[in-house]
């Protein structure tokens, strides 16, 4: 077990280090970025001293240098002109759009962002499954095909669309203020039960938007690898020998039909960071989403790559922590063994 | 010379000078200062009774902007309550400060240059302007507002090599050659130029404007002549900047807004720091304007800008939660403004944007490919290319058929309007497009009708656009199809503005499109920069811009006969100070303008909605939109506006 970790740990490192390479060179392969568009405008202006300026910027980034020399100063392995400093250091270098560093404008906004799409994960399981389980017990029944129904319309409206749908009527019905995640006058406020409550009721039609096409496709998924399962002869035993319906169904068939989502945890992690960009941006949600599109858009090299960074190591870390978990789960599983 | 100038001024000051007197009618006599008595703000009356803050009569110049309300048609107000607006991005609230509009000089409803932060000004020959201060005028802070300020900027800020790479911003120099600055007295300053400088004063008034002032005793602290450079030096390591130089830089954030401890002029100052999603804004109680009843100015205390992103901004102001916004705010937004207008309690005001024209296409002459350049160049190109667009059909789709169909000119009814600019080759005219691009020798087409170019590429325009702005590429398409019929094919690529910007300043494109003339409602005072190749950021010709803003560094020397003109006669209004002569070079280029086609206009006066609550009093039902001169909302004056409903004055004391 722990050797079949190391391994994993050291196969991590080497993805890591492959995205980080592709995330740099993809980033730098559009024409000029952010700051030598900057160059290019003090350049413009023709001035020895702006044209010093510019060289004292290209000088201070290091991006008089080789692309591949940039991007070992920008992971860490190569002395920059401060010296190593870069990602493994913990220096995540600075925001240009921002004028700050990437750490401040990215940690802001990393909690909301837990936030929405914990609450989505959440919502999106406690519905999907118990549907899914009904659904797939009482399969052709009226209940079954309304779930149907509604999640295929789930799965076929564009979530954007209906994020301004339910906006408007949200704040039509029952007066809640359009985007962002709570009321304007709470912004500078210290967090009081009055904000959390406008949070809370900001929180609904994200949580609504983002979780209803995952939830449609989760109930499909749940009810098709719960059907497989219903008709083996395991569960039929189950039944025969007189277990309760209830336990039967959960401690069995239900168990083996978990499998696939816990192998998608690895996908669910950067999710809760990255996903949800197109609403977070229809919603005006103050979220990591719209900052990497910004970021990615304006060229802003160290931004982008950051966040493109942080999801892929949680891509990884998911990754592993759903192998460990089927492992611990399904029996079947075993690690390590030749 | 002299002779426009003088009595021009004076002229000025006679009218001050009755608005003193009226006044002192209103208060009788015995008014030292002609001026009415001064009423304590109720907004701040507690801070005023504790101590925390001095009183009124100390806060405000002793000669202070009085503002007769009635002479201009308005009423004088009430003090007190907050209005809500929206952005689209924090960087955005800086247009606040463009909308507030507290300038040295600026322009009245009547696009007159009238004195604001100043209390007058002399223009001797053109050259030689002496400012005189308010007495007694204070920062936001409430230190006093002086003679050093300006000095401060001019021979610590401007003239500082660490500050200011590039040197003293174009408008400060006369053929590269700097002004003398002097310190009159307190409240005294002259800047004097060997010959006419026209742009000064018309630049101090622009909507971004070029703070030729900066708060010294704020400053000073973050300036390495007056602090020692080693603990700045530290302080800057602090915020991981790497210079002295780039931590001023970032303290003074004059026109942004984003320093809430830097003081303003301003009628309201920030008291938010970023990043925030709610900018608050609190009236500055220094501020010069006082009405004739003796309150000051502005009459809301508070401003709140929400930032949301630009797609919600209409079903934010829909939804009731912005008490007055225009930027942001679109044509296509209107049925969903009007739709919210009763339920909410608010009206969209429909003013027409004053703009050369909405949509305009900009044929690259500087533009590096050898045979678009030699195309774009030829006047009978263009003028096919003009022809070629039917712009009712335009103006019926995307305007509502409220927009005037031509050039990309001054507006009808503006003070330098004549009907050849907007009409000259800027009709339907498909048979005579066709004509022209043939006389061209571009008579060969390939199979599916495209035209050839010389050197059998298909004659295929790529026309770059900034991509969020769907007007531009909505009409684009529409052109697309006229410009079919005369055998040209159109293709649209939207980028992003930087991208789009940095590749028309190295001369890539071979078309760009965009908004028209920013200032169509010019007067013959204003400067006419653009319609010469002075920029490079008309697109036209970035490359003469470079030259010229370079002095001949980088870009490429105009080149052709008829641009050339505009340049001399640019030189021209830049070196005389004679109206009529102003007017004429004006219209002159107005004429080269539509003559030439160098910018191709579809359709102008677009309607900007305006969303303002019921019961915000003092604001115009009708007038015109722009971003220069009207500094969007700014000459319409928005610290006059008040509440005319009780329930909305209440006054919140800090």
């Amino acid at each position: 077990m722990i050797g079949f970790v190391a391994r994993r740990l050291v196969t991590m490192a080497l993805t890591l280090a492959v995205i980080s390479l592709l995330v740099f060179l993809i980033i730098k392969l559009p024409p000029g970025d952010f700051l030598t568009n900057q160059i290019a405008e003090l350049r413009a202006q023709g001035d020895a001293a702006a044209t010093a300026k510019a060289e004292f910027l290209i000088k201070q980034y290091g991006l008089d240098r080789p692309v591949l020399e940039q991007y070992l100063v920008w992971i860490g392995v190569w002395p920059g002109p401060n010296g190593f400093s870069g990602l493994l250091q913990g220096d995540w270098g600075w925001s240009f759009e921002y004028d700050r560093p990437v750490n401040e404008v990215v940690g802001d906004a990393l909690w909301l962002t837990l936030l929405v799409n914990l609450t989505t994960v959440v919502f999106l399981h406690v519905v999907a499954i118990p549907i899914a389980i009904y659904s797939a017990t009482r399969q052709y029944s009226i209940g079954d095909y309304l779930a149907t129904f509604v999640g295929y319309i789930g799965l076929a409206t564009p979530n954007f669309l209906l994020a301004l749908v339910l906006l408007y009527y949200m704040n039509h019905w029952f007066g809640i203020s359009i985007g962002g995640l709570f009321d304007p006058e709470y912004a500078n406020e210290p967090w009081s039960l009055a904000k959390v409550g406008s949070l809370l009721q900001h929180l609904i039609v994200p949580t609504i938007v983002i979780g209803l096409s995952g939830t449609a496709a989760m109930i499909r998924r749940m009810r098709a690898n719960l059907l497989d399962e219903l008709s083996k002869q395991y569960y039929v035993t189950a039944k025969a020998k007189g277990m309760p319906q209830t336990r039967a169904l959960l401690k069995y068939p239900f168990r083996m039909a978990l499998n696939p989502f816990i192998a998608d945890i690895g996908n669910l992690l950067p999710n809760l960071v990255s996903g949800s960009v197109l609403v977070s941006l229809v919603l005006s949600l103050p979220t990591v989403g719209p900052i990497l599109l910004a970021a990615l858009k304006s060229q802003d090299q160290f931004l982008a790559g950051f966040i493109l960074m942080f999801v892929a190591v949680l891509t990884v870390v998911g990754m592993l922590i759903s192998d460990l978990l089927l492992a611990w789960l399904d029996p079947r599983i075993r690690l390590g063994q030749r | 010379m002299t002779a426009r100038c003088l009595p021009t001024v004076s002229l000025r000051r006679a009218t001050a000078g009755l608005l003193l007197c009226l006044a002192a009618l209103v208060t009788g006599p015995g008014a030292a200062e002609a001026m009415p008595a001064l009423k304590e703000t109720p907004f701040f009356a507690e801070v005023v009774g504790s101590g925390q803050l001095p009183p009124i009569a100390e806060r405000v110049p002793q000669e202070p902007l009085v503002v007769d309300l009635e002479a201009h048609g308005r009423v004088t107000g009430r003090q007190g309550g907050s209005i809500r607006t929206l952005a689209a991005r924090a960087r955005d609230i800086r247009y606040l400060s463009v909308m507030a509009y507290a300038r040295l000089v600026g322009y009245d409803e009547n696009l007159n240059l009238v004195p604001d932060i100043l209390a007058s000004y002399d223009v001797e020959e053109g050259r030689r302007f002496t400012l005189h201060l308010r007495k007694g005028h204070r920062w936001s802070d409430g230190h006093p507002f002086t003679a050093e300020d300006f000095r401060y900027w001019w021979e610590d800020v401007a003239l500082n090599r660490h500050l200011m790479p590039a040197g003293p911003p174009d408008f400060m120099l006369v053929d590269n050659e700097l002004p003398t600055f002097e310190v009159l007295d307190e409240t005294t300053v002259r800047y004097t130029w060997s010959k006419p400088n026209p742009l000064f004063l018309p630049t101090l008034a622009k909507p971004l404007a070029p703070h030729i002032y900066r708060p010294a005793h704020f400053l000073k602290r973050f300036h390495a002549r007056y602090t020692d450079p080693q603990s700045l030096a530290q302080a800057a390591a602090r915020q991981k900047l790497k210079s002295w130089a780039a931590l001023h830089n970032r303290v003074d954030a004059m026109p942004d807004f984003s320093n809430p401890e830097l003081p303003t002029l301003d009628p309201w100052r920030v008291v938010t720091a970023g990043p925030s999603s709610r900018f608050v804004f609190v009236r500055n109680p220094y501020y010069h304007r006082i009405d004739t009843a003796g309150q000051q100015l502005p009459y809301i205390d508070k401003v709140y800008v929400d930032i949301a992103s630009s797609g919600l901004l209409a079903a934010k102001a829909n939804a009731g939660e912005a008490d007055l916004l225009a930027r942001g705010l679109t044509m296509a937004d209107i049925p969903v403004l009007k739709q919210g207008e009763k339920a909410k309690g608010y009206r969209t005001l429909l003013w027409p944007i004053a703009r050369g024209s909405e949509v305009t296409l900009y044929p690259n002459l500087t533009t590096t490919d050898p045979e678009w350049r030699k195309l774009n160049r030829d006047e009978r190109f263009r003028r096919a290319l003009s022809l070629g667009i039917d712009r009712r059909t335009i103006n019926n789709a995307l305007f509502f058929g409220l927009g005037m169909e031509g050039n990309n000119t001054v507006r009808e009814g503006s003070r330098l309007f004549e009907e050849p600019f907007r009409k000259l080759y800027g009709t339907y005219d498909p048979g005579e497009a066709n004509r022209l691009l043939d006389e061209i020798g571009l008579d060969r087409r390939d199979s599916s009708g495209v035209r050839l170019l010389p050197d059998g590429r298909q004659l295929e325009i790529v026309v770059e656009v900034e991509g969020d702005m769907t007007m531009l590429v909505d009409t684009l398409q529409l052109i697309g199809e006229f410009w079919r019929e005369i055998g040209i094919k159109l293709f649209i690529k939207p980028q992003d503005r930087t991208v789009l910007r940095n590749r028309a300043y190295s001369g890539l494109p071979v078309m760009t499109a965009g908004p028209g003339l920013d200032n169509a409602i010019p007067t013959a005072a204003m400067p006419p920069g653009e319609l010469a190749p002075i920029s490079q950021y008309h697109l036209s010709w970035p490359k003469w811009g470079q030259y010229v803003e370079t002095h001949g560094k980088v870009g490429e020397a105009c080149d052709m006969e008829k641009p050339k003109e505009l340049l001399a006669l640019y030189r021209q209004w830049l070196g005389t100070t004679d109206e009529a002569e102003q007017e004429r070079i004006w219209k002159r280029m107005l004429m080269l303008h539509a003559e030439n086609q160098w910018t191709i206009g579809t359709v102008a006066g677009a309607l900007q909605p305006i969303v303002l609550r019921d019961g915000l009093a003092n604001f115009p039902d009708k007038a015109l939109y722009s971003w220069e001169p009207t500094a969007l909302l700014g000459i319409y004056r928005i610290d006059e506006m008040f509440w005319d409903r009780a329930d909305r004055r209440v006054a919140a004391a800090q």
